[in-house]
Parts: C-alpha cells; structure tokens; sequence
C-alpha cells in the first residue's frame, strides 16, 4: 500500500506532499521523506557505484527501513518524485509504471499559466490525479 | 466556371498545416499571465484578449473563405452554423453546437464542451471575473465585421468557473449592405 | 492522441501578441516591450522543457541539453532541426536555422502597424528594415523559449538573435556562471 508520495524542487523544496494513511504519522513521512533526498543526491552524484542505466530518472529502491520501502525518480529538470510503501514485494514495473503515471500528472500541473516555478502545487485536479494513480497503484502492470 | 463546393469542417481541418495543440495553449497562457501582471484589473485583461482577438479575427477572415470555399450565407442562422461547425474546426480542431434561436432570429449560443486552449488551466480565486478565452469573442466579431456583420459576442458560461460548459452568446446588431465603391448604373 | 491545431492559429496568436506589445502596451518603450514578449517565451519554454522530456533519461552536460534543444526540441515546434550548431567551447553555442519558420510569415507581410501607409508602396529599401526591425520584434518571443527550456534543463543562460538574410536567424546562447 502507497503511504505517501512527494515532489521535491530544485532546492529540495517541498512542492507537494500527500499521504494516504490515516494514522498520525505526518511528521515521520516528512522525515522519511527528507532523510531519502540525500540518497538521491548520493547516487546521481555517484552513479557509477550503483551500477544502474546512467542518467536514468527512475532511480529504483532508494532505502527500505523497517517498516517501509522508499523508491525515487529524478526528472531532466532535476523535480524529484518520492514514493512511500509498506509493500514487501513489489514488482519494478509496477514501480516504473506509477512514476510514469505521476511524472505525467506533474508536468500538466505545472503547465498551467497560473501555476508558479518553484512554488507548492496546489491544484485540485493534480490531487484528483494523484488519488487516482495511487488507487490504481500495482492493479495493472503496463510495460 | 462553376464555384467549388463548400468544404467540411473535417476536410478544411485536415487539408491545413497544423501543429501540437500545446504550443498553442501555453503561449496562448503565458499572455493571459503576462497581461493580468501588466494591467492588473480583470476587467482590462478582458478588453484586451477581446482587442487581441478582434486583430486576429479580421487577418483570419480572408484565410478561412479561401480554405473553406465558402462564398456568402445565406443569413445569420446558416452563418452561426459556419462559424460552429467550420470555423472552430479549422483553426481549433473542435467544434461546437448552436442553440438558444431568439425569436426573430439575430441571436444565438455557441456551446463548447471543450477547446484547446483550456487545457491544463485552473483559474486561481484571483482571477474571477477573467473570461480567459475572450480572445475567442473578439476573433468571431473581427471575422463577422469583415464580411459586413457587426456582433457582440460574450461569455455566458465557462467551464473554468464551474459551468458545465463554455457558451459564448452570439448576436447580430447590424448587418451592413454591401457598398461598391464604383456603380455601373448604366 | 495528440490534440491539434492549425498552424495560423499559433502564427495569428503569436503576431498579435508582438503587434499588441510593441504597438500597443509599450509603443514608445520598445526595450519594455521585449521584456514582456521574452518573458512570455520563458514561462512557454520552461514548461515545453518540462513536456517535451517527460520519456527521456537526464542530460549528463550542457551540450546534451543543447543538442537536445537543436534536435528533438526544435522537431516538436517547427518540423524541422537546426540546420547548424556552432561553439567557441567557452560557452556560447550558435544555433542556425536557416529557414526559421516563424519568419517566412513575417518577411511577407509585416504585423507591425506602419505610421505610413502599407509597406507595399514605401520603397524595397525601407521595406526591408522594416522586415528586419519586425522581425527582431518577433524573435524575442523564441529567444524566452530557448531560455526558459534551457534554464528549466540545469543551464542557465542568455539568449540573443541575429537575422542576417530572411527567413535565416541565429539564435546565439550565452552560458551563465
């Protein structure tokens, strides 16, 4: 099950954070969240330790701790995607295939003339969108 | 010679050069923007995407006519039509439906259940009032103008602003005889 | 499926913007008037940017990035790639387009409204500057687009124009920092 899915700027400004539990653990999110972030940086500045396709914007599992499993994405304008799960076994594509999905949500969202660079993203209808995906997270593996 | 026949909106539409519809919709944006931080006033955003439009309009004119071999309406009502099926179709690729026939015929509505340059906007609270496509308005009175039909055209509906559909209000004013600058009486 | 448009309607827009700017807004302030058209063409390059990279893996450099915009980029907006990409290799990239497509139109039949007369009757010598100082009006519009791309891409820069024989113009991008 998703928990929690974040975009993250340029700046590792928060631009969107949503989770999906009902639990009060919005503070623990955050900071799993924050602590993933470094991983990112790490392994783009170091992409020859990891070993995966170079310059790729999936960036695969990017830490599980005990109760989690933390997957990141990077796009071409260096946004980052974070994805927060208490599956244990997910199948990569479905992981892919819901990074493709949300990076398609994210870039009509910040298409519209009224939405500002850098700022939080307050749309509706990327929410509407991002419920949606997430509801549908792992139900239809689409290569 | 016989002249052509009129050609639908599908046919005109696929017989144009056409581009991605985005490039369209994001410069189309960028202006809106880039005017409300300029004049500020919603009010004046709209006058101006109406002047915008009535410029573009009167150049638009003479282009459609020749793409769409079309010579003279017959009246108001088959010109409304025109307009809806052919004309929005031609530079939109989409069209619309006309309706809401006042009595004597000088006034009517053309509904859009979508056009392109709607895609991904979301209006913020700031922007009430803003008729964002009224650039529209102002193509279809500059086009009308040109072929001897003053118009005033606005918005009734606008799906941006929670309508169920985006409705422009058509209605004839004046329709101005034909003038020739030479006339051979005899 | 990929929604479409006819191509007049991005030509008409794109005029009528430079013609409002430059003839109405800011009619004795051209510099202000460049601003506003180069900031249009920011904001549409930086979401261009945005769309046009959505399947794609991260540039490693500048130069990806760069060829990314003469390639791919440049396909999406006017069919064709730049026909020639120049470097000093201290910065500055020299794209050219010998047959920009935002300037046939424009050597034509000049948007910009004439104090005197159509340009049709005024002499070819003056017609022709005419063309030119118009066509530099327009082509702040694409100068803001290959900015906001670029910039949105991790390169920040500074985007100039030079036409020397229409429709061919240059579009000269100065690296940053």
């Amino acid at each position: 099950m998703i928990i929690c899915v974040a975009v993250v700027g340029l700046q590792n400004n928060p631009l969107y954070i949503q989770s999906f539990t009902d639990g009060d653990d919005a503070l623990k999110l955050h900071y799993i969240v924050h602590c993933s972030l470094d991983v990112i940086d790490e392994r783009v500045n170091n992409p020859k330790k990891i070993g995966s396709t170079l310059n790729e914007t999936y960036l695969g599992l990017l830490y599980p701790s005990e109760n989690y499993k933390v997957y990141g994405y990077l796009t071409n304008t260096k946004v980052k995607f974070i994805l927060v799960t208490t599956d244990e076994d997910l199948k990569d594509a479905d992981v892919r295939s819901f990074f493709r999905q949300f990076h398609a949500a994210y870039v009509d969202a910040v298409s519209n003339p009224f939405h500002v660079p850098g700022k939080r993203i307050t749309s509706r209808a990327f929410a509407e969108r991002v419920s949606t995906i997430v509801r549908s997270f792992g139900t239809s593996t689409t290569i | 010679m016989a002249p052509l026949a009129p050609r639908s909106g599908d046919a005109v539409f696929a017989n144009v050069e056409r581009v991605n519809a985005e490039l369209v919709t994001l410069t189309y944006g960028a202006i809106v923007r880039q005017l409300l931080t300029d004049f500020e006033e919603v009010e004046e955003v709209n006058k101006q995407l109406d002047q915008m439009g009535y410029n573009i309009g009167i150049r638009l004119i003479d282009e459609f006519l020749a793409k769409s071999n079309i010579t003279r309406c017959v009246d108001f009502k088959e010109t409304a039509e025109v307009i809806a099926k052919v004309g929005f179709k031609m530079f939109l690729g989409v069209t619309a439906s006309v309706g809401n026939w006042d009595a004597d015929g000088t006034e009517c509505s053309l509904i859009l259940e979508d056009n392109p340059l709607v895609d991904f906007v979301e209006l913020p609270e700031t922007c009430q009032g803003l008729y964002y496509c009224n650039v529209l308005c102002g193509v279809i009175r500059g086009a009308l103008e040109m072929v001897s039909m003053k118009t005033e055209v606005r918005w009734v509906r606008d799906m941006l602003c929670g309508d169920d559909a985006y409705e422009l209000k058509l209605k004839l004013l004046e329709q101005v005889p034909e003038e020739y600058p030479y006339k051979d009486d005899e | 499926m990929v929604r479409e448009v006819s191509e007049s309607c991005v030509d008409s827009v794109t005029m009528e913007m430079v013609a409002a700017y430059c003839g109405r807004f800011y009619a004795n302030k051209q510099e202000l008037a460049a601003r506003r058209i180069e900031a249009i063409g920011y904001q549409v390059g930086l979401q261009l940017a945005e769309r046009y990279t959505k399947e794609r893996p991260r540039f490693a450099d500048h130069l990806e990035a760069i060829k990314f915009i003469c390639k791919d980029f440049w396909s999406e907006l006017f069919k064709k790639q730049i026909d020639n990409l120049k470097t000093n290799h201290r910065g500055t990239f020299v794209l050219q387009d010998n047959r920009f497509r935002w300037l046939t139109r424009i050597s034509l039949d000049s948007p910009l409204p004439t104090a005197n007369g159509s340009p049709k009757e005024s002499s070819t010598t003056s017609n022709d500057a005419k063309s030119a100082q118009a066509a530099g009006m327009h082509l702040y519009f694409p100068c803001g687009i290959i900015r906001g791309a670029l910039t949105n891409l991790g390169v920040p820069c500074q985007v100039s124009a030079e036409v020397a024989n229409l429709p061919a113009c240059s579009f000269v991008i100065r690296i940053k920092g």
